[in-house]
């Protein structure tokens, strides 16, 4: 889509998810409560079909646009599966299947397929407490096969995850998919896609997070004034920013190079340098944001966990700095130091 | 009361500009192995008047200015990669560097045309070197407490004071010079000038400061009735703050705040060899990963200058990041080289590599404002000051 329709795009999910994504709903999915009209109108806005082609009834935007929306969805912690629908939906588009309604999730793992029949098991699936389908890709014989597979054909052992969303453990058992189709997205690459859309989700609650502590340490007084006009007060904050600057720009250099390079290998390593760097600052961002609001950022009362978990939460899923960066490390080893900046200036893996 | 927010929009510099940096690479490539060098590792303070001049040769200094003044009137994007390669293929950048990147754009903006024509061309050529005379005994990050006096005789200044830090001193032609012209050291901002100051000027004493890795880079630079004609002003008598902070702004945000030592990071791959274990790989690929970052900041500033901007908070934030990343770095590979360098030759060349790295690295984050002042800079962006 156009800047003018995303930016309009970005600016109302942004109020919508102020005024319907709030505190309250964000406690009540860690308590089990799934908030059904929140991800309801989520549908009528068409948010899990934007990246999905108008000519499979989906949005028609782009895989920028998809991943600008993460960042503010980020941004609001909100606690349904946007990102997972949306990434599902389209990788089923784009393996020629018809995306359908309802909070879906993807199942990133080891697989097998005999037959019809899916196999194997896959742990932290985000939202498998209350995803309708499982999205898949199975690698055989050098090709991808993308699988839907519903609810009901698998076994699913909650397992929330450290902010209280309702992650599980999926087992496949023989499952039959109600879908499957050749994709054009390979499982490596699922993954990558994955992790920058969670990279995009930390850029959106990293900076949420530096809002939330100036905007405190302005308003609490201690000694007689505010404590934002302690110098010491004053730099950890601009640290702060510093890891938050870092996030934002990496995960949005990333998700610039993904859009370009195109669905099927763009931005291969800028992705998983991205994923690295996010998760490498999250602790910073965490540990910085908390000392800077004291006791009253630690209690459940207030919001800042809701943002300062997910990034604990977020770094883990769809791999850490230590996978992504082993990734980095051994292509950069492999080819040898004169090999370093050329690759790097190019944003590329260097072998 | 909203908090501005921090944007970092991706940029691609352009195809010119990536055309440009093709040369650069091959040029270097050439070059590089033929230039004698005091450091085995050079960067933009080791310097080497051959290989500025070569440099000065190709076009590529001074490469923004205009014609007349042996400029090419590029972009300054074109800049910034010729900057790029020099850091990153670690060029021996240190005679020219302050000439080229602050001190020729200062006269182009507030020299006279005299001193334009006299100097410009001399500069792009690589053979005229420039340091800076901000910092004195008593007025470092505070620099607006300068004591240096410059008083106004007939045909132009006395000039009596102390300049310390003084980078190349010893071996540069100019030194760009802050000084009170008027009024009294507690007037702050008012009545401050900066003279282009003939390092050979009678009455102007340079005096080594050796720095703790035993280097002479530093110098003290002291003025005894030192005479500088009037025609040796900058810009207006007094306008000298005003010049200066436009001075300390040009490219807070340049690549020179995280590639100054990114052979630590070339030689800890040498030493890793090709099969690094998983967690050797890991943490390399943590430190690739926050260069790759600091890149794509700088560059997301780059644009948004290009775009007219001035993003003042994100400039200082990338050096910031930067520099510290700069100190994180020799110490991280040396407890990894530790652990997994493949031979214990490779171990022990890595290590004094290292050390080196490390001792330089308190620099990092005191030159070209303390990571204090720019944490004051941004907190005031923050609206917290």
């Amino acid at each position: 889509m156009d800047r003018d329709t995303r930016d309009m795009l970005l600016e109302t999910a942004s109020r919508f998810f102020a005024e319907r994504a709030g505190k309250d709903i964000v406690n009540g999915v860690e308590k089990g409560v799934w908030p059904a009209d929140l991800w309801r109108e989520i549908e009528e806005m068409g948010l899990p079909l934007i990246a999905v082609p108008e000519e499979q009834d989906g949005v028609g935007g782009t895989l920028a646009d998809l991943m600008a929306l993460l960042r503010v969805a980020g941004e609001y912690a909100v606690p349904v599966p946007v990102a997972e629908t949306a990434l599902a939906n389209l990788l089923v588009a784009a393996a020629g299947g018809k995306p359908a309604g309802g909070p879906s999730t993807v199942a990133l793992g080891e697989l097998s397929l005999q037959g019809n029949r899916v196999s194997g098991k896959v742990a932290r699936v985000p939202f498998a407490g209350v995803a309708e389908r499982f999205v898949a890709i199975v690698t055989a014989g050098g090709k991808s096969t993308l699988v839907v597979v519903p609810r009901d054909a698998v076994a699913i052992e909650d397992a929330p995850s450290h902010a209280g969303e309702p992650y599980g453990t999926v087992t496949f058992d023989g499952a039959t998919p109600e879908f499957s189709g050749a994709s054009p997205v390979s499982a490596g690459r699922a993954l990558e896609l994955a992790a920058l859309a969670r990279a995009m989700q930390m850029a959106g609650a990293a900076d949420k997070v530096l809002v939330t502590a100036t905007e405190y340490c302005k308003q609490r007084v201690q000694f007689g004034r505010p404590i934002s006009t302690f110098q010491a007060i004053q730099h950890m904050l601009a640290e702060l920013a510093s890891y938050v600057a870092a996030t934002i720009a990496s995960a949005e250099s990333a998700s610039r190079d993904a859009d370009e390079g195109g669905l099927e290998k763009g931005g291969s390593f800028s992705i998983a340098a991205a994923k690295t760097q996010c998760s490498d600052f999250a602790h910073r961002i965490a540990a910085l944001s908390h000392q800077s609001m004291g006791a009253m950022g630690f209690t459940h009362e207030h919001i800042l966990h809701h943002y300062t978990r997910r990034l604990w939460v977020w770094r883990r899923d769809f791999g850490s700095e230590t996978f992504w960066g082993e990734k980095i490390g051994e292509s950069f080893a492999r080819a040898g130091k004169d090999e370093l900046w050329p690759a790097l200036s190019e944003s590329r893996y260097a072998a | 009361m909203s908090i501005p927010k921090l944007e970092f929009p991706p940029f691609h510099l352009p195809a010119e500009a990536e055309a440009l940096r093709g040369e650069v690479r091959a040029f270097l490539k050439e070059t590089l192995p033929n230039i004698q060098s005091e450091d085995r590792f050079a960067s933009w303070n080791t310097p080497s008047p051959e290989f500025s001049r070569a440099l000065g040769a190709k076009g590529w200094l001074g490469i923004t200015w205009p014609k007349q003044y042996g400029g090419a009137e590029r972009s300054f994007l074109d800049r910034l990669v010729v900057t790029e390669e020099l850091l990153g293929n670690s060029a021996p950048a240190g005679s020219h560097w302050v000439a080229d990147r602050q001190s020729g754009p200062l006269l182009l903006k507030f020299g006279t045309e005299q001193q334009r024509q006299a100097i410009l061309p001399r500069i792009v050529r690589g053979e005229c070197y420039f340091s800076i005379g901000m910092s004195e005994p008593d007025s470092g990050s505070d620099l607006a407490s300068v004591r240096t006096r410059a008083e106004p005789v007939p045909g132009g200044f006395r000039v009596n004071g102390t300049k310390v830090w003084t980078s190349g001193a010893h071996r540069n032609h100019y030194c760009i010079t802050l000084v009170r012209t008027s009024g009294q050291h507690g007037d702050r901002h008012k009545g401050l000038s900066q003279l282009l100051v003939d390092l050979k000027t009678p009455g102007v004493t340079i005096r080594p400061i050796i720095n703790l890795a035993g280097r002479h880079d530093w110098n003290e630079v002291t003025f005894s009735d030192a005479f500088i004609p009037e025609d040796c002003l900058i810009g207006n008598e007094g306008d000298g703050w005003l010049q200066v902070t436009s001075e300390l702004a040009f490219e807070r945000s340049g690549p020179e705040r995280f590639m100054q030592n990114v052979y630590v990071l070339r030689e800890l791959v040498r030493v890793l060899g090709r099969q690094p274990s998983k967690r050797a790989n890991a943490i390399l690929g943590r430190l690739i990963a926050r260069l790759w970052t600091l890149r794509q900041m700088s560059t997301a500033v780059a644009g948004m200058m290009q775009g007219g901007k001035s993003p003042a908070i994100e400039a200082s934030l990338v050096k910031d990041l930067g520099t510290i990343y700069q100190q994180d770095l020799p110490e991280i590979a040396r407890t990894l080289a530790e652990s997994d360098a493949t031979t214990e030759d490779d171990l022990a060349d890595f290590l004094d590599v290292a050390q080196y790295a490390s001792m330089m690295a308190p620099s990092y984050t005191i030159q070209g404002g303390t990571t204090q002042v720019l944490r004051g800079i941004v907190a005031r962006g923050l609206g917290l000051r």
